[in-house]
């Protein structure tokens, strides 16, 4: 029988009266990139110190190999971490910083020296062998860390925002070192991060999390497009989030009595009933933008309020006459090309197959 | 770029002048002070240590008599390095008594508490020093508190007044409250983060002292222990007082030499020997304090 690499079950974790998280139920496969993402205090550091034995969970179970966890000590694990600030030893230089594991190990200094020269190596920093960590840039030290920690050639490292400090060119080249090393090395890799972009361009999964409690696992196209609740369709990606009433079903189309209008939508594989009352999402990308009244079924007419200019991407908040937000984003040069101004009155489109319903909270 | 700077570095140039005025006004009572009440006294008593002293009146002179004659005597050179050996071993021994204290306030208590504690620590120097040394004499004379306490378990009567024991517990009496918040405010400050590394890079919790906590502290550590040691080494009232003057420190040499025969120009010589001493072991110790790495056990 084989087991997951590591397995949380009902794994919770309060500090006094506080519960910094409940109910983590989930599993980690050898060799994937899982990323843990939410809102600062969702919980996520927490769960990646219980992996890292730097917290003992309160109640559940943790298993590594289907080995009992949960009050194995840090320093008995061979969970390697990566620390939002580093944590580099300014007392040693950049091939002590990196030998240090194995010295704790009892490696023979004739191994560790060679072994982390490989390491520096492969990250590209040997160079610094020598150098004083105080003397080193960001990105460099950045290296340095995950020398530090994969020199103990580890099954499973921890990161934990460790991208968080650099400029945003560094973090692109960065995260292309990391997914280049992961795929490389077949380490599991878990990375704790708030940032969205960060998550979705590395991981092969991805758990959302909030106030303490998983809302969604998923491979980062399945919560970018079928976001299971609202929490999630808010915080990942640009949603539009619909709410109404199911008032008529023909022939596989439900029709949906809103506040800003009446819509209707494919019915695929969920299961609808007249009277229903859902919400549902369409992502801000599939939304279609017109100067005129497009002949569609589900469409709206809305006021301009703000755009949002990232990289070549816009995005246009915009408010129906009901005061409900819409969002829809374009390609900035074809943005340009329409002459729109704030307060000008516009219609969004939207495809009948491009919606995704949320479950019920 | 360029003609920014150049604009910027004349401004300054025209200004100069007027500041120049201002950190002059400011500056004359430090450096007038500084002039009168600690290099004037100096130059005098390295002048001073070159007079003679005939029929108990010194007399301006130069000569070298004061230093070629302590320099020969067996008993300066005796008390010379038995105050070096003694304020050293109480350097070594507060600093070692107060680290369990300081560890504890840094890292097992809450923040509360260490706030309280330090502010408690402070407390001692509110008495005067030669107040709390006379303390001891009821704690630690043969008939005092800690031989009666021992005497129920038929141990003693120990004597400690006037031995060497007297005289290093006086010392810290002066020392251990500012050693111990030295060292737990510099504890206090290292970053969790760099404990937390060691332990999740296999370092076992009783080798995280050696490996991080140590070498996080080298500066604070070494100057509290250059305090201790200034402290101990140029102290009067505990080896005069507790240590009953049983192997003379040089403060209590200075004592001697200025009541026999009011040989004020030899009581220099051992004053100046004495700064000159300190003046050197905190000049090596603060360099080491701030020196680039601490390599602990080179592989």
């Amino acid at each position: 029988m084989t087991y997951p690499l590591v397995s949380f079950k009902n794994v919770a974790k309060n500090f006094g009266k506080m519960n910094a998280v409940t109910n983590l139920n989930f599993e980690i496969e050898k060799g994937e990139f899982l990323a843990i993402m939410g809102p600062s205090g969702c919980g996520k550091t927490t769960t990646l110190r219980m992996l890292a034995g730097l917290e003992n969970p309160s109640s559940g179970e943790i298993r590594f190999n289907n080995r009992l966890m949960n009050n194995v000590k840090p320093h008995e694990r061979d969970t390697p971490l990566v620390w939002q600030s580093l944590a580099l030893f300014p007392f040693l230089n950049v091939q002590e910083n990196v030998e240090f594991g194995l010295k704790m190990r009892g490696i023979s200094s004739k191994t560790r020296q060679k072994k982390s020269l490989e390491w520096l190596e492969k990250l590209e920093v040997r160079e610094l062998a020598k150098r004083d960590i105080s003397t080193l840039s960001g990105g460099q030290k950045q290296r340095v860390a995950l020398a530090r920690s994969l020199v103990m050639e580890p099954e499973i490292l921890l990161l934990d925002e460790p991208l968080s400090a650099l400029d945003a060119h560094l973090v692109i080249r960065m995260q292309a070192v990391l997914t280049q090393l992961q795929k490389e090395l077949g380490i599991t890799f878990v990375y704790v991060t708030h940032s969205q972009s960060e998550a979705f361009a590395m991981a092969n999964r991805v758990i959302i999390m909030n106030v303490g409690e998983i809302s969604q696992i998923g491979t980062p196209k399945d919560i970018y497009r079928s976001p299971t609740n609202q929490f999630v369709a808010e915080f990942v990606g640009r949603n539009n989030i619909l709410s109404g009433k199911v008032y008529d079903i023909k022939s596989k189309i439900a029709f949906i009595k809103t506040n800003s209008g009446n819509y209707n939508f494919e019915i695929i594989d969920q299961n609808i009933e007249l009277g229903n009352t859902l919400n549902y999402i369409i992502s801000a990308d599939l939304m279609n933008f017109s100067l005129v009244k497009p002949k569609n079924s589900n469409i709206v007419n809305c006021k301009l309020i703000s755009e949002e200019y990232i990289g070549s991407m816009v995005t246009l908040f915009l408010e129906s006459v009901d005061g409900t937000e819409f969002k829809i984003q374009m390609q900035e040069r074809e943005h340009s090309k329409l002459n729109i101004q704030n307060g000008g009155k516009y219609w969004l489109s939207w495809s009948k197959k491009n919606v995704h319903t949320l479950k019920q909270d | 770029m360029g003609g920014f700077n150049t604009a910027l570095f004349f401004d300054m140039k025209s200004n100069r002048e007027i500041i120049n005025l201002y950190s002059l006004t400011l500056r004359v009572p430090i450096i007038f002070w500084q002039l009168l009440f600690f290099v004037g006294p100096v130059l005098f008593m390295v002048a001073m240590s070159f007079f003679l002293v005939k029929n108990y009146r010194m007399m301006e002179a130069f000569e070298f008599i004061n230093w070629t004659k302590m320099f020969s005597k067996n008993y300066f050179w005796d008390s010379y390095w038995f105050t070096l050996f003694i304020a050293f071993i109480s350097t070594l021994l507060t600093m070692v008594i107060a680290f369990p204290a300081s560890f504890t306030l840094a890292f097992r208590v809450s923040e509360n508490f260490r706030r309280w504690a330090i502010f408690l620590l402070i407390i001692p120097f509110f008495t005067s020093y030669l107040v709390r040394t006379f303390s001891w004499y009821v704690i630690l004379a043969e008939k005092g508190v800690v031989n009666a306490l021992l005497s129920y378990i038929n141990l003693g009567p120990f004597i400690m007044l006037n031995t060497h024991i007297g005289t290093l517990v006086g010392y810290m009496t002066l020392t251990l409250p500012l050693v111990i918040i030295l060292q737990t405010v510099t504890m206090a400050n290292i970053d969790k983060n760099l404990i937390e590394a060691a332990y999740n890079l296999g370092c076992k919790p009783y080798f995280i002292i050696q490996r991080v906590i140590i070498p996080l502290s080298k500066t604070g550590f070494i100057i509290a222990a250059i305090f201790c040691f200034i402290l101990s080494f140029g102290d009067f009232v505990a080896p005069f007082y507790l240590g009953g003057s049983q192997e003379p420190t040089l403060p209590i040499l200075i004592l001697d030499t200025t009541k026999s025969g009011q040989q004020w120009p030899r009581a220099a010589v051992v004053a100046i020997v004495m700064m000159v001493t300190l003046f050197a072991i905190a000049f090596i110790g603060i360099m080491t304090a701030y020196s680039k790495s601490f390599k602990n056990d080179k592989r």
